[in-house]
């Protein structure tokens, strides 16, 4: 399909231009363009989130890394005056390589290897199948306790914006529901937040508070008299 | 949409992985600093991908994206401390090179 073919073409775009600006991060040995780079990297991530559907976040991202946290990098590197660093030898640069080469490997590998990914079988569905042939009788029945989807093999479930608009508006009528264009992303999230997170967000704002405090009490001059 | 989701947790993984080579490999710790920003960020691109992978009936998992956005604020709170204790660093030592943060006494 022609949309899709662009909707993958996007994102393997984005991907790259993504790690790209990364390894820009690591590789300028002036912090502002590191911060720059910093910038761009965080602007392709959004992008991706857009493409992923949750629009409510790349914003965040947008606002939140590229806006706030890149702009107070960038005031304490105005501020501190810093030079750009000489080059710090070949045994940290060999070792920070090979470390992360081992990492990405690992994630690589355990991504190829998720569970359905190769077979379609779920591991959660083979161990329930297996508790069953046991006999053991208080566990759930493996049409109850198997999730929906089997494994996390194949490419990612469609959106469906008629079946979200439907969840978002419990009162809607049917047909409403069927004529709803775009996906209903920030309702939702939001009703995630405010109902079954609400005191973990409150508490929240009590950490975002003390950060504030903390910054302001470490920042200051000390006198001394 | 048919992107699988692989793809996506291998993103997050490279983008992983180049912010630890930043933190092993830089002296700066600004920068330093960001590349662990950019490790946090790269969680919440596999965090997104998860909801979308586990969602029924074509409504993603939103409790993964709660997740993240929470990871986004705490890392705001994170960076205003971290900056004013590498400004606090700067007026004690005049310089952000973390090698030369070698004596527990000055």
């Amino acid at each position: 399909m022609f949309e899709s073919a662009i909707c993958q073409i996007i994102f393997y775009v984005f991907a790259a231009l993504a790690a790209l600006c990364a390894i820009g991060v690591v590789a300028f040995r002036n912090p502002v363009a590191s911060a720059m780079n910093m910038a761009l990297s965080f602007g392709f991530t959004a992008a991706i989130l857009f493409g992923m559907g949750a629009q409510f976040l790349g914003i965040v991202q947008l606002i939140v890394y590229a806006g706030a946290i890149l702009v107070l990098f960038l005031f304490v590197v105005m501020m501190l005056d810093v030079k750009a660093e000489e080059h710090s030898g070949l045994m940290p640069m060999v070792v920070g390589v090979v470390v992360a080469s081992i990492f990405a490997g690992i994630v690589t590998h355990v991504a190829l290897h998720l569970p359905g990914a190769q077979d379609g079988a779920c591991p959660v569905i083979t161990a329930c199948e297996n508790i069953d042939a046991l006999a053991v009788t208080d566990t759930p029945k493996a049409e109850t306790a198997a999730p929906q989807q089997t494994g996390f093999g194949g490419s990612l479930p469609q959106l469906d914006s008629k079946a979200a608009n439907q969840a978002a508006n419990p009162g809607m009528r049917p047909e409403a529901a069927a004529a709803a264009t775009g996906y209903p992303d920030v309702k939702l999230l939001g009703k995630t937040l405010f109902t079954q997170y609400n005191i973990a967000f409150v508490i929240l704002s009590f950490a975002l508070l003390s950060g504030t405090v903390g910054a302001v009490a470490l920042a200051r001059k000390i006198r001394k008299d | 949409m048919t992107i699988p989701l692989a793809h996506y947790l291998i993103l997050s993984g490279i983008l992983f992985s180049i912010g630890l080579a930043g933190v092993l490999i830089r002296r700066n710790i600004l920068v330093v600093f960001m590349c662990l920003e950019m490790m946090l960020s790269a969680a919440n691109i596999s965090l997104v991908a998860f909801s979308r992978a586990q969602g029924t009936a074509g409504i993603p998992v939103y409790d993964a994206q709660v997740l993240s956005l929470f990871i986004v604020a705490i890392a705001a709170a994170e960076v205003s401390i971290g900056l004013a204790l590498i400004v606090a660093m700067f007026r004690a030592r005049r310089t952000v090179d973390s090698t030369s943060l070698n004596s527990l006494k000055d």
